[in-house]
């Protein structure tokens, strides 16, 4: 049996190839044909390879780009930014929170104080309309603190979006270098031993690299 | 009266207590979990009256508390209401076929909140009046 004929001649050819390939000079037409078969494989794994690192280079630049502001870090680092802006949005909420707690005491002291002075004064004086005009504002206070603190849940909505995001981006991140390593394995260039293993930013452009993009 | 606040964020849980006291829960005892599993060691460890928890949460979701509370014997008639972001229809028919005496979908309002805690008093005492 010939060795250079891995491609068994089977029913599902068209009778043309089969012919051919039955032929004499069936061995060098097969060559031929899977010289032609990986050379047309070379363009995919290169276009392949080629969005791979641009994807890549796009994701350094966003990290780039936010190093710049005073933030340091790289493309691994995005997740972290999102934490910290998690972090700091519940700790801008809490403040508010804090405000509303402090204040919603001193409104319902104000409302009780005003409601004894009512009922100490005839309703005619300047100190009872005085009264009901506190009794008033703390009334509107209360309900407006309740608002407030009500208000405060966009932290809850928006950092649930921002961790789906952060999930998402690290799923990304690994399609991406699982995407280099099949590309680099297919091309034909031989994947290091410790592919699984990428963790870091700079596991990631050393293996980027390795292959070629 | 004690209410367990079950969210996995902080401020969602600060918030829910601040309406609690605001709809004059003054006298109960509001205590805190960050997701199911601490949720049902704190049910497990002391009497509670209700339930307030959240659906998406690490290690343990708000629906599998729902349904952990549902199996043990001891904890199975005890009230639950859902706050959540999550709003599609299945989510919301598991949660009734799983048992929940209210659901809320934030972001919510006080009202909201004062309506069906009422609802499922009203239904406690309902059934506690007919036993």
């Amino acid at each position: 049996m010939n060795a250079v004929l891995p491609l068994a001649v089977d029913e599902s050819l068209p009778p043309e190839l089969r012919e051919l390939l039955n032929s004499p000079e069936g061995p060098a037409f097969e060559l031929a044909l899977d010289t032609m078969v990986r050379q047309r494989e070379q363009h995919l794994f290169r276009a392949l390879g080629q969005l791979a690192r641009e994807l890549h280079d796009a994701v350094r630049r966003l990290g780039g780009e936010l190093a710049q502001e005073g933030v340091p870090g790289i493309v691994a680092d995005a997740r972290q930014h999102l934490q910290d802006a998690l972090e700091m949005s519940a700790s801008a909420a809490h403040r508010s929170l804090d405000f509303a707690e402090r204040m919603r005491p001193q409104a319902e002291s104000l409302a009780c104080n005003a409601g004894a002075m009512l009922q100490r004064s005839d309703s005619g004086e300047p100190a009872a309309a005085l009264a009901r005009e506190a009794a008033e504002f703390a009334g509107n206070c209360r309900a407006g603190l309740a608002d407030m603190v009500l208000a405060q849940s966009w932290q809850d909505l928006t950092g649930q979006r921002i961790k789906k995001v952060a999930s998402f981006i690290g799923t990304v991140e690994s399609s991406l270098l699982e995407l280099v390593r099949l590309t680099g394995a297919l091309a034909g260039v031989e994947a290091p031993l410790d592919v699984a293993k990428v963790t870091s930013q700079e596991d990631a452009d050393r293996l980027l690299s390795e292959f070629g993009f | 009266m004690k209410i367990l606040v079950v969210d996995d964020f902080s401020t969602m849980r600060r918030i829910v207590r601040n309406l609690l006291v605001e709809l004059g829960f003054t006298n109960t005892l509001i205590q805190e979990a960050d997701d199911g599993e601490n949720a049902l060691t704190a049910l497990r460890s002391q009497p509670f009256d209700l339930v307030v928890t959240d659906w998406n949460m690490p290690n343990m979701t708000g629906i599998d508390l729902l349904r952990a509370i549902r199996a043990e014997a001891a904890l199975k008639g005890l009230p639950v209401l859902m706050v959540t972001a999550e709003n599609n229809r299945d989510q919301i028919i598991a949660a009734a076929q799983a048992g929940v005496n209210g659901y809320i979908v934030k972001p919510f309002t006080a009202v909201t909140l004062k309506e069906k805690l009422t609802k499922i008093f009203e239904r406690i005492a309902a059934s506690g009046a007919s036993a």
